[in-house]
């Protein structure tokens, strides 16, 4: 048995040593590890994660998965001691903006060739790609993506408004809510009162009113576009939104109102494609809710992007460059890609995945065909508040204005428009 | 095996010094230990405010950019008016609160040791669990609003946590709950040690009780009293676990106080440098507040030394 374990081994070394022979030298024979860490510990990110370890593991690996639980901050937090202890993992959770800012205080792997021999560039859309190549090169890798701005409609609160059709602009979605207010649903806007919370409001109006305007107001930090009419609109719909709330959530997580939601009691929900992970962990039926894109005044889908990923952290270790190869290949595979998201409830980052198949649902397949439309028709933006389209620092001085504006009423939308172009130039 | 101790004629013809090297030992060895991580971490902080480290700390000097840029932040200044509100109106009426109690307890009644205890007993509770059962208690739709709504009076209003204007509020009556106690018991020793020889003279004198508290009793206090607020300000001061619990700085950002603000910056934002600055700056805040006070002993020190 030791000859052919040998053998295999061998096998795989030169296999990969023609594959990437920057890594070959070092690499040997040596059994690959992986020592990673991450936020995800319980729930189904927790599942997840741990059946991606046993894959890890199936293909002759050792996982040494170290979960931080709380929130990103605090898993950032054990990642900057580890850097700055000279002793980084692997591989962590990074994403968005954060991936070029932290790849500036510690070497990183360069992916280019395992990319370039999974074809992964050619199905992940452009705007995600650039994010996981600061520079020109692959230094992380995105594993699955979910939209922050999809509308969830509960069934017996559109029963009660005497609605069977999905609102498709923000006139539709403002006119329901009336209908379903007059039909005695007590708050047509289900909500937590968390900051991302308000900042998905807000991001979720201005992205529908004018996905040119989000890409350039908030994307690109225009001047200009931050003090354009679009923001003034999305303020104005904000506080309509507001205004349809239950003011008594305070700081409640969105996940506290779920069951007045299928209720009735409460009749819209704007949130990211994991509430529906979240309803059905909650044990709520899928027939009791709708899933849609949010509402896009020019009537084609836009896609709200946060995709979580995987950075790579240079080491000298032979083993943890084998684990690191291995990792790279299993969070590009389709068929991994498709067991990661069928357990959270997000999409894959691959746009060539089947989803019509068994262990999809109907949210997932909407979900993932919003996000090919809003590609098509280049309306795929990254999400303010979670952190896709800017650093943290620069997200909480937008969001600052935003959880102010919502919660205060007597802030003006054109007032609350000039703050927040205040605040980005004060954050710069 | 004999060894070097036995071997002496007798213990007491030990030095002085080697037989108190444990009590040194004990003493001075965490006391030095503490104070230079105390001392070298401030300096760091203080260092780190002057540099432009944002991820980690990086060297460089931009000055007092990061001051500037902390004070010009409506966060900060959210937060300092918030500090100042919330630190008089805290340490007054815990003060006030616990004198009252104080007093009570002191008239000789049967069970003050239970009642003692319970008021002393929030101090035992940590912040993060006051903060968290007075979030509901307070929660309009989940606490005292809607009890006394089920009990049938519908007008009642109640929802201050909600309320940007008066959440500030909200923290003062949970910190005061949590608080209050501890006043009391400074208190309570300060009334016992009053002379009781002083009392009878003024009750032999006619004085009532009131009057008794208001001339005798309560001016005897005034050091106790003293070190109640300075303790309690710089609680205030460095509030951070009751507010994150309770209003996490809202309705919006409403209800920021600096200690937020210092963690905000540092491990939400990722700005080390600036972060670094909103501590310094609480540091000074306090100082403000401790040096006048190490003043006051010193000077209350020498006046006793004199005397």
């Amino acid at each position: 048995m030791p000859i052919t374990t040998t053998r295999r081994r061998l096998l795989a070394g030169s296999a990969a040593a023609l594959a990437f022979p920057h890594l070959a030298r070092a690499q040997g024979a040596a059994k690959p590890r992986l020592t990673a860490i991450s936020q995800w510990s319980a729930g189904s990110d927790g599942a997840a994660i741990t059946a991606l370890g046993k894959k890890f593991e199936e293909k002759g690996g050792v996982w040494q998965h170290s979960p931080v639980p709380g929130f990103t901050t605090e898993m950032m937090n054990k990642l900057r001691a580890q850097i700055m202890a000279g002793d980084p993992p692997a591989c962590s959770q990074l994403k968005g903006p954060e991936i070029a800012a932290w790849s500036k205080i510690a070497p990183t792997v360069n992916l280019d060739a395992l990319v370039a021999a999974a074809g992964y560039e050619k199905v992940v859309a452009p705007d995600l790609a650039k994010l996981h190549k600061p520079g020109g090169k692959w230094i992380a890798l995105p594993l699955q993506i979910y939209s922050t701005n999809m509308l969830f409609l509960s069934k017996r609160a559109m029963d009660k408004a005497k609605a069977d059709k999905v609102p498709v602009t923000w006139a539709d979605f403002n006119d329901l809510a009336e209908r379903m207010k007059t039909g005695g649903v007590a708050f047509p806007i289900a909500n937590g009162g968390t900051r991302p919370d308000d900042g998905q409001k807000f991001e979720a109006a201005l992205a529908g009113i004018s996905p040119l305007a989000y890409r350039a107001a908030i994307m690109n930090l225009e001047k200009k576009a931050l003090e354009g009419p679009e923001i003034k609109a999305a303020f104005v719909q904000v506080r309509k939104i507001a205004d349809w709330m239950d003011p008594n959530v305070g700081a409640q997580h969105f996940s506290t109102n779920l069951k007045r939601f299928i209720d009735g009691d409460m009749g819209m929900m704007i949130m990211g494609g994991w509430a529906q992970g979240v309803l059905r962990n909650a044990g709520f039926k899928l027939e009791d809710f709708m899933i849609a894109p949010g509402p896009s005044d020019n009537g084609k889908p836009v896609f709200l992007l946060n995709a979580d990923a995987f950075i790579f952290w240079q080491r000298k270790e032979p083993d943890l460059q084998a684990g690191q190869t291995l990792m790279a290949q299993l969070v590009m595979d389709p068929a991994i890609q498709t067991m990661y998201s069928q357990i959270t409830g997000s999409i894959p980052v691959r746009t060539d995945v089947d989803l019509s198949g068994e262990g999809w649902s109907e949210g997932q397949r909407t979900t993932a065909k919003a996000l090919k439309d809003a590609i098509a028709s280049n309306q795929a933006v990254l999400s303010m508040a979670h952190n896709m389209a800017q650093e943290n620092g620069m997200t909480a001085a937008m969001i600052d204005v935003i959880t102010e504006y919502v919660k205060n009423k007597t802030i003006k939308p054109e007032q609350a428009a000039m703050r927040l172009a205040e605040a980005v130039e004060g954050a710069r | 095996m004999s060894n070097a101790a036995t071997m002496r004629p007798g213990r007491p013809a030990l030095p002085e010094w080697v037989r108190r090297l444990p009590e040194y030992l004990m003493i001075w060895v965490p006391l030095l230990l503490s104070a230079a991580h105390l001392v070298s971490f401030s300096l760091w902080t203080i260092w780190i405010s002057f540099t432009p480290s944002t991820l980690v700390p990086v060297t460089g000097w931009v000055g007092l950019r990061n001051y500037s840029a902390v004070a010009a932040s409506r966060n900060w200044q959210i937060a300092f008016d918030n500090l100042l509100l919330f630190g008089s109106a805290f340490v007054l009426l815990s003060a006030v609160t616990g004198l009252i109690l104080a007093i009570l307890l002191d008239q000789r009644i049967r069970g003050e040791n239970v009642l003692r205890s319970i008021f002393l007993y929030p101090l035992a509770v940590s912040f993060v669990v006051t903060g968290t059962v007075w979030s509901w208690l307070l929660n309009p739709g989940l606490g005292i609003q809607k009890l006394v709504h089920d009990l049938g009076w519908t007008t009642f209003k109640f929802d201050w946590l909600i309320d940007r204007d008066m959440a500030i509020w909200t923290i003062v009556i949970a910190a005061i709950w949590q608080s209050s106690g501890f006043a009391m018991a400074l208190f309570l020793a300060g009334l016992r040690s009053v002379d009781s020889d002083i009392i009878k003279a003024a009750q032999i004198d006619g004085a009532g009780p009131v009057r008794t508290y208001r001339r005798i009793i309560l001016p005897s206090l005034w050091p106790i009293t003293i070190t109640v607020v300075v303790i309690q300000l710089q609680f205030a001061i460095s509030t951070f676990d009751l507010v994150r619990a309770l209003t996490n700085g809202g309705p919006g950002i409403a209800t920021q106080l600096p200690a937020l603000v210092v963690y905000d910056l540092m491990f939400q934002r990722s700005l080390l440098g600036r972060g670094a600055a909103a501590a310094v700056l609480m540091l000074l805040i306090l100082l403000a507040v401790l040096l006048p006070y190490a003043a006051w002993r010193y000077i209350q020190r020498r006046r006793a030394a004199h005397a």
